[in-house]
């Protein structure tokens, strides 16, 4: 493919849109499948050949089918767009092969949508078409998931084929990198992003513009910029999902901040569980340096830019900059003194910018549109939105982008559609591990960095696990903790250490074995870890324990004083028993439980020999006459 | 430089420099685990944390990594920061309970005890090792794997590395001393071992040699320095405060043009390894009896412990074999090496101090105490430590591979071979000279014997057969330290008779400031507290010590110092004297034996008096013997340092007089050993009265005819009386006593008197003791009732005089120990074993039929004697022990009989001879008690002559200017005489090269108010100070100022309390101790 020139934007722009846009006449009807690794794991990929058996059997030809990456709601998956000509696109949920097929051959050929599949709250589909400068991005339904979300991290989820940079220019693709690289010094961009007020969407919250402006300005060349892209976080897959779906916004904001800063090498520093992901990004920037868009004198600028990927082989604390640097350098991942910060003294001891993935997918659209449309989104300071993973005890589990400011209980209620089973909202864990647990008193915070923060949590990277009446706060803190003294690089005594002994004093309480002063012990450990650590994931790793001390103290006094786990999960404090009134002898938790541990006659009371009985729950959960009692 | 903020301290430091740079800058103290000056900062312990303030609130970093910054306030006392330290070091408790750096460094600040689940790991991660490594030896074969709690420091896949170069640095700063370095090598480990610990333990390879080196300097090892094999490292640069480290330095040759020579290079010990049945370096609780002083010592590697390498255990039972190595046909080592025996005994007792349960046993062929005091010490080893001797060699030592003790078999004298289980053995290896020495002889065209000792004359004991090289020490033959250090101070006479010409003539006068008087000034001390390296540093806190000079009152300046003794710290001493206005020094480090000399040498050139130096001794008295107890270490040292500011405040100057030094000397007697030391100084160029008793020269060796070498003795001895008379500068004086000593060293006035009263006073400057001793005449074995009983001595007569002395069959019996070794005279003569072997040998040439039988108790033929001996067993003598509880009888009508036990039958057997001969031993000169009393001279037990120690100073007395030699010491052969003689004369030349002594200082003196004149003070008086003065009419007590030595018991004494002693007088003491009964 030859190399592009400025007009050639434009041209390939239109021929995008002629192959893909229905009203262009590209076609009758299009399929997108979504096919991120959500979808996949659901069984996308068997009804993608399904679709594409049928149409191939039945000979259809003008049905375009496409893949796109994850919409949003991957609870639902695996899902399907289809969209007819002159229609409003429609999502279709939990699809089988069958379904697929019956959806072709009711709603493709025969123009009925199949409202068993179909998805009750549909989001509006903005065409592929440049997006106006007047018009928001947004443009989702009023109800339901996707209501309220604000996509500019997101802005092509679900539209394009991640595979094909020309439907991302279609959709201003490269626009923005177009309009620093001609219009604009790098003083300008710096500015503009300084004035968007966009904030690092890792965890910490750093003014982005800054950042860029503190690394152009330090002495030393040449400079490199980084894609951090070691998602860690247990329940966090933003950015997972924005490479998968949108692998060439992340490279142009890349290509503008390295204009921005004065680098002409980047990093993108991806972790090796990531197989899709990685699949997407490393054709993306192949086809990016076959359009020049990458590589020497980019669209005739003159600048010249270049990406490497570094695989990460998984450690959590890569996510930290300085660890992250050494891994890129081939050392053991581990942190280092801040100061000297990365931007003075980074990779090979260069001025280096690190930027998250979502942070990078941010730049095109503030560049584009300017700083003024972004900042007017979001709160003092916090502005524009951010991309949030709302998983657990939640009906809708996905991935949403809000506006900063937005409340907890409309992202859990609103959008989540709230606890499954009719169960009590108890709390959110937001920031991931590093974060705290917000309890539900706290269900109308609005979601900012300060406000998040004022509440004992982060922001973090923008996991939201939520936690229903069943859930046990201390042991979420345990689950944490553990993750967190595994994921430790161990350099750290306060934070390997620290976190090994809060993990025992955690094990213990759970266990029943708690003293009386572990409360104490709790509390001198975690001022230690958090004064003691050299880099956030020590010092924050005593954020879940801090916030479930703070908020669910009596839980922790049930269970050292009573022993008693209220929630019912510790299983050395809990017993099943059955009830002998309510038991009808119907058999069924006999047939479920796993270690034979009950008996009894059929149509007679059934007991639980306890020695047996390993606390799984299943007689419990599969009881139809509530007569087994958890205590 | 930056400028920041500590503890509201502001410190200057160099751009670059971290926060806790500029804090040690400042003296605060921060405590680290994982920090080490030579490697880049980690991090990791976390135990350095402290407060930093911003603009938005203060954070808590570590300060090893934090960068100073301009402007930056620090704080290291904060709650947050003490309370997570706290936490932190208990975290690390619980991590590694048993790491003493942690629990040392932990309980610095505190923490002793931990909250948290002990884990009994290894290691803490501080990652100095993995940093050493790559760092500074490029190697990187060491590195972390695993994360959180897993994480751990292993060689790549955990499989011992192939780059590693086993240099050891891993091992050697790891705190915990996790690093096994078998696991990370692919190569076997040698570690460097300590020569001066003798293997015991390793050292590294930058060091100080010994404790004692002279300089004592560190040097580095050559040949496993990393970087002088050319690989990276340099971490002792990074240390060296003084910037001395020199990798470019080269050996130098330096040419220097002598006059004489003395080679004193000893000798090597013998490897006991090669006497492979012994077990020696194959089994760990087989030491050598080397390795074993170096167990015993308290700066040793076990400080002082007695311990089984195997497992730490105090030994409950001790084997000593002697003679490996020695006396040994196998190894060729055919002499004995004359220490050994001695060295085991006290070993033994000192073990038997260690642990008074432990059974130790010594495995011998014969003790061999034949030096002065040697047999009583013996005696004592027996009885009073309850040492068992075992005559009988082991002939086979095997370890038991569970217990790892020792099964030693014997076979007795009497009796099956025994096994006999020990939990350690000790041997006792003896001398040998290595082949360094040979090379070294063969470059100086000095001829060795056949086992490569350096070979003499016996009747020029220290000349080589080079002339003007002259030998002293082991490397002429094996001897103890008395005879070695005798000889080292005769070779010196021998060289300085080559040099007398040039005497002096390289000496340049030290000028000194006129001294300033501060009499009416108000005493200003200057301070100085000696970190002696880490002698006292590591226990002692130093800072803390100065800390409390600077609130003691007059103390003007107080500081201190890494080496205070250092040429540096002496300039920077001077600096301060005269910028602070200083008028007192009190140095606060070692003993003031060796060092106050140079203190005082430093304030005379600064003008201050030598008088007001005082010293505290913080090292001996203190960081040495409570090294287990830093913080009361450091309280018993600001004690000591408070005390001697309170007597520094008050020390007077004093002036010492210089009086002229009559350059003559007197010698007592005319025998070799006074003719020797006369003809010594003579040769050295002073003149000397040599005063003989009898009418002609020559005492005892008119009665010697041969050595056992073979040497004619009376032809020795006419060239000697010749030699004397021709001198020119010995006048002699025949047939006179000395009547009467007045005077003190440098001017003593002495009379001597002819037995006809005809007197004569002489002037001298010196005296030495050279009266000589006698035989003894016994009264038992039919001595003097048989004319076939004899003694040694008459029968060389007759073998000399060509006498037919037996016949052709005849039996020849000879008993030793005839008047030694017994009640009455319980020290050995020493001789008399080697003259009966002497004898024995010349019967045998003679009549190579007669039968020659010796009845011994203990064969004392050391050194090379021990040749002889075994020359006589060949020829055919017999030698039986007998036991000093079952002695041997004579009965003599017709025949002569001799009844002793046999010692392999044990029975009584009787034995028919024709000559017995006693050989008897050698009893103190009759009229050692009035020249005692006469010069106030000590005797010793015997009747011996005493002198000022035995071991060190065997030729000096304790009054200065009197030296004694010869039989008047103690019985020896004559070269050993001789060399004694010569040590005398060389000691002596000491005053005598000298034109006037220094006396006075620091002396008693008399209030003549208080004086009653009781006397007390002449009679406690060692050195005879204290006399009535004539010239007083109230005849009170004055005291010679050039006799006192300063001992100070007349002071302690004199009931009046009339007598003081400078600068220890009663003020100054009361001072001291109300100092230290203040501080409590």
């Amino acid at each position: 493919m030859p190399r592009i020139t400025v007009e050639d934007l434009d041209k390939i722009a239109e021929r995008a849109r002629k192959a893909t846009l229905l009203s262009e006449g590209a076609g009758r009807a299009r399929i997108t499948m979504h096919m991120g690794s959500c979808g996949l794991a659901a069984g996308a990929q068997k009804v993608m050949e399904a679709l594409l058996e049928e149409c191939e059997r039945k000979g259809i030809q003008d049905v375009i089918l496409t893949r796109s990456g994850c919409a949003g709601l991957c609870s639902r998956e695996p899902m399907a767009t289809v969209e007819l000509r002159g229609e409003a696109p429609i999502k279709y949920v939990e699809l089988t092969p069958e379904r697929i097929r019956k959806i072709l051959e009711e709603h493709v050929l025969g123009g009925k949508v199949v409202e068993e599949y179909f998805l009750r709250e549909q989001p509006v589909q903005p065409p592929m078409e440049p997006i106006s400068e007047e018009e928001p991005i947004s443009g989702v339904t009023d109800n339901g998931f996707f209501a309220r979300q604000t996509l500019i991290a997101l802005r092509n989820r679900g539209l394009i084929d991640p595979e094909k940079i020309d439907e991302y220019i279609a959709r201003d693709g490269y626009r923005a990198l177009l309009k620093a690289l001609t219009s604009m010094t790098p003083e300008e961009i710096i500015q503009t992003i300084k004035d968007s007020g966009l904030r690092g969407r890792g965890g910490a919250g750093f003014p982005t513009g800054l950042k860029w402006e503190l690394c152009r300005t330090a002495a030393g060349e040449p400079k490199y910029i980084i894609c951090n892209g070691d998602e860690g976080d247990p329940g966090a897959f933003m950015d997972r999902s924005i490479v998968e779906a949108d692998p060439h916004s992340v490279l142009e904001g890349m290509i503008i901040g390295a204009f921005a800063i004065g680098a002409h090498q980047g990093y993108i520093y991806i972790r090796n569980e990531y197989p899709l992901a990685l699949e997407k990004l490393l054709t993306a920037i192949e086809q990016a340096r076959d359009y020049g868009l990458l590589g020497g004198n980019i669209l005739g600028s003159g600048f010249s830019f270049d990406v490497k990927v570094q695989r990460g082989a998984g450690a959590f604390v890569c996510g930290e900059e300085t660890a992250l640097i050494a891994a890129i350098e081939g050392r053991p991942p581990e942190p280092r003194q801040r100061p000297p910060f990365p931007a003075q003294c980074g990779l090979w001891d260069k001025p280096t910018n690190i930027n998250n993935v979502e942070t990078w997918a941010n730049v095109p659209p503030i560049i584009l549109r300017g700083s003024e449309w972004f900042s007017s989104m979001g709160t003092e300071k916090s502005k524009g939105t951010k991309v949030f993973c709302l998983v657990g005890k939640i009906k809708n589990t996905g991935l949403v982008e809000v506006p900063m400011g937005i409340t907890l209980r409309e992202v859990i209620f609103e959008i989540g559609g709230g606890m499954p089973n009719g169960k009590q909202f108890k709390a959110v864990q937001t920031g991931g591990p590093s974060g705290g647990c917000i309890p539900a008193e706290l269900i109308d915070l609005p979601i900012d960095y300060e406000r998040l923060t004022e509440a004992g949590s982060i922001m973090g990277s923008g996991g939201m696990i939520v936690m229903d009446e069943d859930t046990c706060v201390v042991d979420v803190a345990r689950y944490f903790t553990r993750f967190t003294n595994r994921e430790s690089c161990g350099k750290c005594s306060a934070c390997r250490d620290g976190s090994e002994a809060l993990l025992e004093i955690l094990d213990r309480v759970c266990e029943g074995e708690g003293k009386d002063e572990d409360i104490a012990l709790l509390e001198k450990l975690v001022k230690a870890i958090k004064l003691g650590s050299m880099c956030g994931l020590g010092q924050t790793l005593p954020t879940p324990v801090v916030t479930t001390l703070k908020y669910f103290r009596p839980e922790y006094e049930a269970h050292i004083r009573e022993k008693r786990c209220p929630a019912g999960v510790c299983k050395s404090l809990i017993r099943y028993l059955v009830d002998e009134e309510a038991c009808t002898g119907c058999m069924l938790c006999v047939k479920e439980c796993p270690v034979e541990a009950i008996s009894g006659e059929t149509k007679q009371p059934q007991t639980i020999d306890q020695s047996k009985c390993i606390k799984c729950g299943l007689c419990y959960a599969v009881c139809k006459f509530d007569a087994v009692s958890r205590t | 430089m930056i400028s920041l903020t500590i503890d509201g301290q502001r410190v200057e430091v160099e751009e670059g420099s971290t926060v806790l740079e500029a804090a040690q800058k400042a003296g605060i103290k921060i405590p680290t685990l994982c920090h080490h000056k030579a490697l880049r900062p980690y991090g990791s312990c976390r135990v350095c944390l402290v407060e930093i303030e911003r603009q938005n609130g203060s954070t808590v970093q570590t300060s090893c990594t934090y960068p100073a910054q301009e402007g930056l306030v620090v704080r290291t006392n904060t709650e947050d920061v003490l309370e997570a330290r706290e936490t932190i070091f208990e975290l690390l408790l619980a991590r590694c309970p048993d790491s003493e750096e942690v629990r040392r460094v932990a309980a610095e600040w505190g923490v002793s005890e931990t909250g948290f689940t002990k884990k009994n790991r290894d290691c803490i991660l501080c990652g100095k090792c993995v940093r050493m490594c790559e760092e500074r030896m490029g190697r990187a074969a060491i590195g972390f794997v695993g994360r959180g709690s897993n994480k751990e420091v292993t060689p790549p896949f955990g499989t011992p590395s192939e780059v590693c170069q086993v240099c050891g640095a891993c091992d050697f700063i790891c705190p915990t001393g996790r690093i096994d370095l078998s696991e990370v090598t692919s190569r076997k480990p040698r570690p460097i071992l300590s020569e001066y610990n003798k293997g015991l333990v390793s050292r590294p390879a930058v060091y100080i040699p010994s404790p004692q080196a002279v300089p004592n300097l560190a040097l580095i090892d050559r040949e496993h320095c990393a970087r002088m094999l050319g690989r990276s490292c340099e971490v002792c640069k990074e240390f060296c405060e003084a910037d001395a480290i020199r990798f470019d330095q080269q050996e130098e040759r330096q040419t220097l043009d002598v006059g004489a020579m003395i080679l004193a290079p000893g000798v090597e010990h013998f490897d006991g390894a090669k006497r492979g049945e012994y077990g020696f370096s194959h089994y760990e609780n087989v030491v050598s009896n080397i390795q074993f002083e170096r167990m015993l010592s308290a700066s040793g590697p076990t400080e002082g412990k007695v311990l089984r390498l195997s497992d730490g255990h105090h030994p409950k039972s001790i084997a000593f074999i002697q003679c490996v190595g020695s006396r040994d046909a196998v190894t060729g080592n055919k002499y004995c090496s004359s220490f050994c025996c001695m060295a085991a005994i006290k070993e033994a007792i000192l073990a038997r101090e260690h642990n008074p349960d432990a059974q130790i046993t010594i495995f011998c062929m014969d003790v061999r105490a034949f030096g002065k005091g040697f047999d009583r010490f013996y005696q004592r080893a027996k009885e009073e430590y309850g040492i068992e001797f075992v005559q009988g060699m082991i002939s086979r030592i095997v370890g038991l591979p569970r217990s790892k003790n020792l099964r030693v078999s014997y076979v007795p004298e009497k009796g099956e071979r025994v096994d006999r289980e020990v939990d350690m053995v000790v041997l006792s290896t003896g001398f040998q000279p290595d082949e360094d020495l040979r090379r070294t002889a063969g470059k100086l065209n000095v001829q060795l014997d056949a086992f490569g000792f350096c070979r003499t004359n016996p009747l020029e004991p220290v000349q080589t057969s080079r002339e003007g090289v002259f030998v002293a020490g082991v490397f002429q033959e094996p001897k103890d330290i008395p005879e070695t250090v005798m000889q080292g101070s005769g070779a010196a006479a021998c060289a300085l008779a080559l040099l007398s010409d040039v005497r002096g003539t390289m000496i340049t006068e030290k000028t000194y400031p006129p001294e300033h008087d501060f009499t009416d000034a108000t005493p200003r001390i200057g301070v100085f507290v000696c970190h002696c390296g880490t002698n006292i540093a590591s226990v002692v806190d130093v800072e803390r010590v100065v800390e409390a000079a600077k609130q003691l009152p007059f103390v003007g300046h107080a500081e201190a110092n890494i080496y205070t003794c250092a040429d540096n710290s002496q300039d920077h001493m001077r600096e301060v004297v005269e910028e602070r206005d200083l008028n007192r020094i009190l140095v606060a480090s070692c003993t003031p034996r060796t060092h106050l000399a140079l203190f005082r040498e430093t304030a005379r050139e600064v003008g201050i008096n030598p008088f007001l130096v005082e010293m505290a001794n913080i090292r001996e008295q203190c960081s040495w013997v409570h090294a287990a107890e830093p913080e009361a270490a450091t309280g018993k040292a600001i004690d000591l340092m408070r005390m001697a500011a309170a007597r520094t405040a008050r020390l007077t100057p004093a002036a010492p007089e210089e009086l002229p030094v009559v350059k003559s000397a007197l010698v007592l007697g005319g025998g070799p050993s006074g003719m020797t030391a006369a003809l010594s100084l003579a040769a050295q160029g002073f003149d000397v009265h040599l005063v003989e008793k009898e009418q002609e020269l020559g005492g005892g060796l008119r009665d010697l005819h041969y050595t056992l070498e073979g040497d004619d003795i009376q032809a020795f001895r006419e060239n000697l009386i010749a030699a004397v008379t021709n001198s020119g500068r010995i006048e002699v004086h025949l047939g006179t006593n000395l009547v009467d000593i007045e005077g003190h060293a440098g001017d003593f006035l002495s009379t001597i008197a002819t037995s006809r009263g005809a007197k004569l006073e002489i002037k001298h400057g010196v005296l030495i003791v050279a009266t000589g001793g006698r035989e003894f005449k016994p009264q038992q074995f039919l001595y003097g009732e048989d004319p076939r009983v004899v003694t040694q001595r008459e029968l060389e007569d007759a073998i000399a005089n060509g006498e037919p002395v037996v016949g052709d069959r005849d039996t020849v019996v000879m008993i030793q120990c005839v008047g030694s070794r017994d009640e009455e005279r319980p020290y050995c003569s020493r001789v008399c074993c080697a003259q009966a072997v002497k004898n024995a040998l010349k019967i045998k040439e003679k009549n190579p039929d007669a039968t020659v039988v010796v009845l011994y108790r203990d064969m004392r033929t050391y050194g090379f004697q021990e040749i002889e001996y075994q020359r006589a067993r060949e020829a055919g003598v017999l030698f039986f022990r007998y036991d000093p509880e079952m002695p041997p009888t004579v009965s003599g009508r017709e025949d002569l009989v001799v009844k002793f036990d046999d010692p392999i039958t044990g029975q009584r057997k009787p034995l028919r001879t024709d000559l017995l001969v006693l050989s008897t031993g050698i009893v103190p000169a009759e009229d050692n008690p009035h020249i005692s009393e006469l010069a106030k001279l000590p005797l010793d037990e015997d009747g011996f002559f005493l002198e000022a120690h035995v071991k060190l100073r065997p030729v000096d007395f304790a009054s200065e200017g009197i030296f004694l030699c010869g039989l008047a010491h103690s019985p020896k052969f004559l070269k050993e005489n001789i060399f004694q003689a010569m040590a005398a004369a060389g000691r002596a030349a000491t005053i005598l090269s000298k034109d006037s002594l220094l006396v006075g200082g620091e002396i008693a003196w008399v209030d003549g108010t208080k004086c009653v004149s009781c006397l007390t003070c002449t009679r406690v008086c060692p050195y005879g100070a204290p006399t009535i003065s004539f010239s007083d009419p109230h005849r009170r007590i004055e005291i010679d100022p050039v006799k006192c030595m300063g001992c100070g018991s007349c002071a302690a004494e004199c009931p009046a309390m009339a007598i003081q002693l400078h600068n220890f007088v009663d003020s100054q003491i009361s001072a001291a101790i109300a100092a230290m009964m203040g501080a409590r």
